[in-house]
């Protein structure tokens, strides 16, 4: 993975509220960062495969996602899968800078060149 | 002479037929339309609470007053147990007796509410309104509590108008949906003065769910860290305001186990019900890997549409809405 992506999950998605964060790229390889004990990186990696075959699932009942929401109690987990196959996963409390930016965090996410 | 002096002040507007045992009384039920029954408690073979027992089942609807010599507690208990409305002390003066006429008068013009009362804190408003809505029934549901007052109006099981102090349409429907706790009273269906929602109720309750933990959400953000932690709100991309402009694309309520409950413009409904099953494993599975607490929902975000999955114990709900502000879009284009 290439260190503008790295750099940008890294600084980029820190903010009060984010527990982790992830990216998939197009051939699987995944990095993750924790900021949270509750959230970690082995998880946010798991998380990433997971949902990359959901949104497969949903891509193949005509409900190719642009954003998918995961809503539980203490948090939210978004993904948001870019046309090439990357994607980005972001796990946040409800109600915090964090939960607030990831519309902007996702924008940056499919302006930002993925490849190696 | 009781006869004779209730036939006199009902000037002959009531026919009184007397009695003198239960049996008697059946029988002339049978022949007989009668209005009121008036019975004592004490009488040969069968007592007036028995009595009373057998007419509540034979004769629901036919009022019934007890008149006795012998009013004890107990028996007043009784009889009001067994469906009497009123429970008289036999009188001892013609005045007494009048008093008595003006009761029994006021007991035959006297015509039920229809409808039921409820409480929010033990009647959750949603299911007597979702109750409403699969038996296609049209009522008026009026919900109060000391803020607020409103009502919702449903018609063929179609939910048609709502206000809430001077608020009309969704909006309304979201606030009185949003309130803590009240009243609430199911009336009979008038016609509303306008009709300000044409949407599915399906979706007008996913939706009041959605604003109502928005607003616990607030609530919770304006009392501090302290506060007791809820369900996330949506980002604000799906905005309430955005949501009122929606149009319901495709429904689908099954049953927990997976049994289809109700489909409207679902293009493969096996297919959905198995993407539903698919949502509340994935959901158990994010659980595991991030200790979150209870899943809610799961928002898709497609090109021209949004839908929300919704994984309960006992039901699991599918809604897709064209986007509001999509919508808005297109039609500017146009």
């Amino acid at each position: 993975m290439n260190d503008t992506l790295q750099e940008w999950l890294a600084t980029g998605a820190i903010a009060s509220g984010m527990l982790g964060c992830g990216m998939r790229l197009p051939d699987a390889t995944c990095l993750s960062y924790s900021f949270n004990e509750l959230c970690p990186r082995e998880g946010l990696d798991q998380i990433l495969h997971q949902l990359a075959e959901t949104t497969a699932t949903l891509a193949g009942q005509g409900l190719a996602p642009r954003r998918l929401t995961w809503t539980f109690e203490q948090g939210q987990i978004f993904l948001f899968p870019r046309p090439d196959g990357a994607l980005l996963v972001l796990a946040t409390q409800p109600n915090t800078e964090a939960a607030e930016n990831v519309d902007a965090l996702a924008e940056e996410f499919f302006s930002l060149n993925a490849s190696h | 002479m009781i006869q004779d002096f209730f036939a006199s002040l009902g000037e002959k507007i009531w026919q009184i037929h007397c009695v003198t045992s239960a049996d008697q009384a059946l029988e002339l039920l049978k022949v007989r339309k009668i209005d009121l029954v008036v019975s004592d408690v004490n009488m040969p073979m069968l007592d007036g609470i028995q009595f009373l027992h057998i007419l509540n089942r034979s004769h629901p609807d036919l009022k019934k007053a007890v008149i006795t010599a012998n009013a004890t507690e107990e028996k007043r208990s009784a009889c009001l147990a067994e469906g009497a409305e009123l429970f008289i002390e036999k009188p001892r003066s013609p005045e007494g007796l009048r008093s008595i006429f003006i009761m029994l008068e006021e007991l035959i013009t006297w015509t039920p509410r229809e409808g039921f009362q409820g409480v929010l804190r033990r009647v959750g408003l949603q299911d007597v309104i979702q109750m409403e809505c699969l038996g296609r029934n049209s009522s008026i549901l009026e919900i109060h509590n000391q803020q607020l007052r409103g009502r919702v109006y449903i018609e063929d099981g179609r939910i048609i108008h709502a206000q809430a102090g001077d608020r009309v349409g969704e909006n309304a429907f979201y606030e009185l949906l949003s309130l803590p706790s009240g009243e609430f009273q199911l009336h009979p269906f008038e016609l509303p003065p306008k009709r300000s929602i044409d949407g599915q109720w399906e979706f007008l309750l996913m939706e009041s769910a959605r604003v109502r933990d928005e607003t616990i959400a607030a609530q919770a953000s304006a009392n501090g860290p302290a506060s007791a932690p809820g369900p996330a709100p949506a980002d604000k991309s799906s905005a309430l305001a955005a949501d009122l402009a929606a149009q319901v694309e495709e429904t689908l309520i099954c049953s927990g186990q997976g049994e289809p409950l109700y489909a409207w413009q679902c293009p493969n409904t096996s297919a959905r019900i198995t993407l539903l099953q698919n949502v509340a494993q994935q959901a158990a599975s994010l659980s595991q890997l991030i200790p979150l607490g209870n899943f809610d929902r799961l928002e898709i975000q497609l090109a021209d549409s949004r839908a929300v999955a919704q994984v309960k114990t006992d039901r699991m709900v599918f809604v897709r809405v064209s986007s509001g502000s999509e919508k808005t879009a297109r039609q500017s284009n146009e």
